[in-house]
C-alpha cells in the first residue's frame, strides 16, 4: 500500500481526511481514525504526508510506479 | 415550491464559481469584495485543491523590462506555436488584456494578501523559458498558497461548498441560470440558482493512458496535471451549449521527464537562464529536442536521452531544491527513496505524447472571458488561451471585477424544474445500478481508445475506428455505470465528462486534415495552409455535436497600435 498510516502516532486530527484532493481516505468512527479506502486513486501529490503534524503518514512508491 | 421537493438543498446566489483552485479562489474573493453574494463549489477541499494544491514556485506572464504590449502579445502567441505551428492558435485579444492589466492584477493580488515578494522583500523576476531576454516570470514562495487563498475566500464571506461536484449547468432560454451539484460524501443533491456562473475547473487531463501498468490510474504523465481534473467545466459548459475550441490540440511538450511526478526539477532550471544540457546516452549533446529530433535519435540508436544539471554550482542545486519543495515537496522524498540525486544522476527524458488539454483547448471566450453563452464565464485553464497560475489569477480577478455590471442587469435566475429533475436523474442513477461497470474500468477503456486510436500519430482509419468503439462503449456501458456510494458517484460523473470530451477530441482530430507543430496526421503529413488561423469550434445544439472550422479573430485595431 503506497499510503500508510501509523496508528501509534495518529492523533485523529482529520487533516488527511479533510484535505486529500482525491478523497482516498474515509473516516472510521469506531476508532476515530482515518482509513485508506480508495488507495488505487492516489496520485502521489503528497499533501496528506506534508500536512500531517505527527508524521504519521508515509508514502512509498509501489513497484508499478518505480 | 417544488424545487425544494426535488433537491436536498436550494442555494440562491449572485455568482457561482465552479472550482476553488488558484483561479477560482481570487475570482470568488474579488466578486464578494464587490458586494456580490458568491458561492464557490469545489470538488475536493479548497485548502489543498487543484493544480496549486501542493504549492507553486513561479507565476508567469507579467510584461516587465520595457516589454511593449504588442511584443508581449507576440511572445504570448509564440508560446503556442510549438504546439500548433505558425499562425494564431487562440484569441490574441485575451493576451493583450492580460498584459495590459498585469500590474493591476499584481496590485490586487497583494491587496488580497497573496505573498508576491521574495525573501529579500523585492520581486524575484525570472527569465521566460524561451525568450530569455524578457523577464516575465515571477518567482514566488507559494508552498502554502492554497491554505492562504482558502482563508481569504472565507474572510470575504464567500459561501464555500467543499466536496461538491457540479453535475450540469442550468439554463433558461439562452442564459445560464445556475447549476445542479452533488455532495461527494453525503450524496445530497443541490440546486444552485445563480445570475452568473464562472467556470474555473482547470484543464482536462484524464483522456490518455496513465503510464502505470496496473493500479493508480489517476496518476498522470505530467505533474502539472492533477488526478482530479477530469474536464468537468469543459463538459458542463459544452452540454449547456457553450462553445469549446481546439479540442484537437492537446498539450504536448517536446520532452518530459521519465519520472516526472517523482522528480520535477522546478521552473528554475529553465527560468533562471541556465540552460540544462540534453545528452544522448553516449554523451553526445542533442540540440533543442522535439519529437522529430527524437525520431532521428531513436533511428540512430542514441536513446535514451538525458537532461543533465550535474555540474551546475552548489548554489544552483540549492535553489533548484527550494523550487521543487515549493511546488511538490514529496518529490524530494520519493527521489531519495529511489536513490536519485541530481548532483550525480541525470534525468531521463522521453518524447512526449498529448497528456492534457489546457493551453489552447477550452471554452472559447472573448477578452472579457465571456463564453458563447450568456451569463457563463471561463477563466484559468478552463478558458482557451489562458494557461498556468499567473494568468489564472489574472483572468479571475478581471472577470470578478466586471461581474457587478452583468449581475445587476441579469434579473432573477429562472429555473426549469423539468431540467432539474432530469439532471438529478442522470446524476443519481449509478447509485441504483447493480452488476454494472465500475467507473475506473470504463475510464480506462476510454483512455485506452484515445491512446491507441488517437495518440501522437493520427490517421483517418484509426480515428474512425476509435470513434466507433467509443460510440459502442457509450451505448453499452455508460447507462451501466454503478456507484456503491457517493464517492464512486463522483467518479461516475467524471467518466461521463471524460466520455463526452474524448468524443469531441476524436471528432476534432478527424476534421484537422494536416500536420502542424506537434499535431501529426500521418495521412496528411504537410501543413495545410488553409487551416492557418482556422480553429475547430465545437458545441452541442439540439442534442447534436456541431463542429465548425472558422477563423479566430486577429488582434483588434485599437489594441494593435497601442504601445507602452
Amino acid at each position: 500500500m503506497p499510503v500508510k498510516i501509523d496508528y501509534r502516532h495518529c492523533i485523529g486530527c482529520k487533516r488527511c481526511y479533510d484535505l486529500c484532493p482525491m478523497d482516498i481516505f474515509t473516516w472510521d468512527e469506531e476508532i476515530n481514525m482515518p482509513r485508506v479506502t480508495y488507495e488505487e486513486e492516489c496520485w502521489f501529490c503528497g499533501i496528506c504526508w506534508m500536512e500531517c503534524s505527527k508524521r504519521a503518514i508515509d508514502i512509498t512508491l509501489p513497484a508499478s510506479l518505480w | 415550491m417544488a424545487l425544494e421537493r426535488i433537491a436536498d438543498r436550494v442555494v440562491e446566489t449572485d455568482v457561482l464559481v465552479m472550482g476553488g483552485g488558484v483561479g477560482g479562489c481570487p475570482a470568488a474573493a474579488k466578486a464578494a469584495e464587490k458586494g456580490l453574494n458568491v458561492t464557490l463549489v469545489e470538488k475536493a477541499k479548497t485548502e489543498r485543491s487543484g493544480h496549486a494544491g501542493a504549492g507553486i514556485d513561479t507565476v508567469m506572464d507579467f510584461p516587465r523590462d520595457g516589454v511593449t504590449l504588442p511584443q508581449y502579445v507576440k511572445y504570448w502567441q509564440e508560446r503556442h506555436q510549438f504546439l500548433v505551428g505558425e499562425g494564431r492558435a487562440v484569441n490574441p485579444n485575451i493576451g493583450y488584456r492580460l498584459g495590459a492589466t498585469a500590474f493591476w492584477s499584481l496590485e490586487e493580488m497583494e491587496k488580497l494578501g497573496l505573498p508576491m515578494k521574495w525573501d529579500d522583500g523585492n520581486y524575484h523576476w525570472m527569465r521566460h523559458l524561451w525568450f530569455h531576454h524578457a523577464k516575465i516570470f515571477l518567482g514566488v514562495h507559494w508552498f502554502d498558497i492554497k491554505p492562504i487563498m482558502a482563508k481569504i475566500v472565507r474572510k470575504k464571506g464567500v459561501n464555500v461548498l467543499d466536496r461538491t461536484m457540479v453535475v450540469d449547468l442550468l439554463t433558461h432560454k439562452d442564459k445560464v441560470t445556475g447549476a445542479t451539484a452533488v455532495n461527494t460524501r453525503t450524496g445530497e443533491f443541490f440546486v444552485i440558482k445563480a445570475k452568473a456562473v464562472i467556470i474555473a475547473t482547470g484543464a482536462f487531463a484524464r483522456s490518455y493512458e496513465p503510464e502505470t501498468p496496473q493500479f493508480y490510474k489517476y496518476k498522470m504523465r505530467y505533474h502539472g496535471a492533477p488526478g482530479a481534473i477530469s474536464g468537468d467545466g469543459f463538459a458542463a459548459g459544452y452540454r449547456a451549449g457553450a462553445e469549446l475550441v481546439n479540442m484537437d490540440i492537446g498539450n504536448c511538450w517536446d520532452y518530459r521527464l521519465r519520472d516526472d511526478i517523482i522528480m520535477p526539477y522546478g521552473t528554475l532550471a529553465h527560468g533562471d537562464g541556465i540552460p540544462g544540457l540534453v545528452l544522448a546516452w553516449t554523451g553526445q549533446e542533442i540540440p533543442y529536442p522535439n519529437f522529430k529530433v527524437y525520431q532521428e535519435v531513436e533511428r540512430r540508436g542514441l536513446d535514451p536521452v538525458y537532461r543533465s544539471i550535474e555540474n551546475f554550482s552548489e548554489d544552483y542545486h540549492k535553489r533548484a531544491e527550494v523550487a521543487i519543495a515549493e511546488e511538490r515537496l514529496i518529490s524530494l522524498k520519493l527521489a531519495e527513496d529511489r536513490g536519485f540525486d541530481p548532483k550525480t544522476h541525470r534525468y531521463e527524458l522521453m518524447v512526449n505524447k498529448p497528456h492534457n488539454f489546457a493551453i489552447l483547448s477550452g471554452l472559447y471566450t472573448d477578452e472579457y472571458f465571456r463564453t458563447s453563452l450568456k451569463g457563463l464565464y471561463a477563466i484559468g485553464d478552463a478558458c482557451s488561451g489562458v494557461a498556468s497560475c499567473g494568468p489564472a489569477v489574472m483572468s479571475g480577478l478581471l472577470t470578478a471585477d466586471s461581474m457587478p455590471d452583468y449581475v445587476n442587469e441579469a434579473g432573477e435566475p429562472v429555473t426549469d424544474e423539468a431540467q432539474v429533475q432530469s439532471q438529478k436523474q442522470t446524476a443519481l442513477a449509478p447509485l441504483t445500478v447493480k452488476d454494472g461497470v465500475e467507473p475506473m474500468e470504463l475510464e480506462c477503456c476510454i483512455r485506452y481508445i484515445c491512446e491507441r486510436y488517437v495518440g501522437m500519430y493520427k490517421s483517418e482509419g484509426k480515428l474512425r475506428e476509435g470513434l466507433r468503439r467509443l460510440g459502442t462503449l457509450r451505448g453499452e456501458f455508460l447507462p451501466k455505470l454503478m456507484a456503491k456510494n457517493p464517492h464512486y458517484l463522483m467518479r461516475c460523473l467524471e467518466v461521463r465528462n471524460i466520455m463526452d470530451l474524448a468524443e469531441l477530441h476524436i471528432l476534432a482530430c478527424l476534421e484537422r486534415k494536416e500536420s502542424r507543430g506537434n499535431y501529426v496526421r500521418t495521412d496528411y503529413p504537410q501543413r495545410g495552409p488553409s487551416r492557418d488561423n482556422m480553429l475547430t469550434f465545437q458545441r452541442l445544439a439540439k442534442g447534436k455535436a456541431v463542429l465548425e472550422i472558422r477563423e479566430v479573430p486577429d488582434l483588434k485595431q485599437e489594441y494593435a497600435k497601442e504601445g507602452k
